[in-house]
């Protein structure tokens, strides 16, 4: 990814500290053009598949595995049953505070999945991801 | 003499109807005695009667053999003690009523009435042996998923918290406005309160599972008021109208500290779960103690629960939402502890109208 290239954000976790967190790590890198937080990953995936993106604007989705209602890997799985159009617009990072193995293999059978990231993120692990 | 719902239950098979009648005449004092002169009849009996403990069956039969049953009934039926009785023992037999029947006793005809009393005393020791042993593997296997949802749930609500504040205290390193710093220590602080709540929860999951009952009279009007004025303290109650109706004349004796698993849970979750923007927020309780059971319900015009989610919702570590912090312990220790005083729990809801909890628990008999 070109270092120049402004990027946008989607957090999503159903803790508002790390959402706020997330938030704030991610603005301090300078290289965020827009930031939105969901606590319902239910309400992401409506969001992203009602803005496709473009060529000009990736999107970098981080998201909890542990949440009510919808986990990260129902999201994940549900992220990838959208257009093609749409899913080349976005990367997804996995990012939660599991220890558990059975977490940490299982992101390895999502090709969406770019990585796993744990918590807590700092300006040093994102900017790993981001260069 | 035994109550004849005590006896142990007999099935005995066999073609002749003389040694039906004979065997039946024998013991159907000490036991409940099914007989069948062939195999369709002794299916009916199991059928009918699943906690037949002891199947005796003649070896030889016209359709069928006693061994060749035997190796039917291990399939379809295999909690009865199966024993065979002959008078033809030839070596070859006996293997396969060891080997194919599973047999526990081989008894040889003509029997004598010690023979079979001994077999079945004894067939019956094990039958119930063998039943105690699944019931507590059963506990075990129970328990032990417990366990493991626990181990997960701790990695995740127990340092899901710790972690959140780590990073927020490693981004307070980098922030200089004063504002930023104090919305950021305020956040910090839920999260500590996050994880205080956990374990305090996890304190009640235990208490609930090894605290013995204590029966005590149970002042539903103070105990209501106790409540109320925790709940205020915490700020629990901030802009909800709570109405109580308690209807008690006469004394309820039951556990306390079940009772109050029961309504803590049950009300401090009516107060969360509301509408943010609800203009008339409001719990309603209504108590009524009559004929030494009481009948509790709250009733709220919260979020509400979604169908597909309210057969999960006693479930441990489930959570239906993410709007408001949760543990995934309150609604399943409710369910615990009514378990406990053999109470039970109804539960209405509609999406953004709200929920009604109806409690029903009976009082100490003879209390």
């Amino acid at each position: 990814m070109a270092n120049n290239k402004k990027l946008n954000f989607i957090v999503i976790d159903d803790s508002k500290l790390d959402c706020f967190i997330a938030e704030k790590v991610i603005r301090n890198t300078g290289k965020c053009e827009a930031i939105k937080s969901f606590i319902d990953a239910r309400d992401a995936l409506v969001h992203i598949g009602t803005n496709p993106g473009d060529d000009q604007a990736h999107t970098i989705i981080l998201v909890d595995i542990q949440m009510p209602v919808m986990n990260g890997f129902e999201f994940v799985e549900a992220f990838e049953q959208l257009p093609l159009h749409i899913t080349a617009n976005y990367s997804i990072y996995i990012i939660s505070s599991s220890i558990n193995e059975n977490d940490l293999n299982k992101v390895h059978n999502y090709a969406s999945v770019k990585q796993f990231l744990n918590k807590p993120l700092t300006s040093n692990s994102l900017a790993i991801l981001l260069s | 003499m035994l109550n004849s719902k005590d006896k142990i239950k007999i099935l005995y098979i066999d073609d002749e109807p003389n040694n039906l009648n004979g065997f039946k005449a024998a013991f159907r004092f000490d036991y409940t005695i099914f007989i069948a002169s062939d195999i369709p009849m002794a299916y009916q009996h199991l059928e009918a009667h699943p906690d037949i403990r002891v199947i005796l069956c003649d070896q030889r039969m016209p359709d069928k053999t006693g061994v060749q049953f035997f190796e039917e009934v291990c399939e379809k039926y295999p909690n009865p003690v199966r024993m065979l009785i002959t008078g033809y023992a030839d070596i070859e037999s006996v293997i396969n009523a060891v080997n194919k029947g599973h047999i526990f006793r081989y008894i040889k005809k003509p029997w004598t009435d010690v023979d079979i009393k001994t077999s079945i005393e004894e067939g019956n020791k094990y039958y119930i042996t063998k039943n105690e042993l699944a019931t507590k593997n059963k506990e075990l296997e129970f328990v032990n998923n417990e366990l493991s949802k626990f181990t997960y749930s701790i990695t995740h609500d127990m340092r899901g918290p710790l972690v959140s504040v780590l990073g927020a205290l490693e981004l307070a390193k980098t922030m200089d406005d004063l504002n930023d710093l104090r919305e950021l220590l305020e956040m910090m602080e839920s999260a500590v309160i996050k994880l205080d709540e956990y374990i305090r929860n996890t304190h009640e999951y235990y208490k609930n599972k090894k605290s013995q009952i204590v029966y005590e009279e149970i002042n539903f009007e103070t105990l209501v008021e106790d409540l109320e004025g925790l709940f205020r303290i915490n700020g629990k109650m901030d802009n909800v109208r709570f109405d109580v109706m308690v209807k008690q004349a006469v004394p309820f004796i039951s556990d306390k500290v079940s009772i109050n698993i029961i309504l803590n849970n049950l009300l401090s979750n009516a107060f969360k779960y509301q509408r943010k923007n609800a203009a008339d927020k409001f719990v309603a309780m209504a108590i009524e103690v009559k004929n030494n059971t009481v009948v509790i319900e709250i009733k709220d015009n919260g979020i509400g629960i979604a169908a597909s989610h309210i057969d999960k919702i006693f479930t441990l570590f489930f959570r239906a939402t993410a709007e408001e912090y949760g543990s995934g312990f309150g609604l399943y220790n409710v369910k615990d502890a009514l378990n406990k005083l053999n109470g039970s729990i109804e539960v209405s809801s509609a999406v953004n109208e709200g929920t009604i909890f109806t409690v029903t628990i009976p009082g100490k008999i003879n209390g």
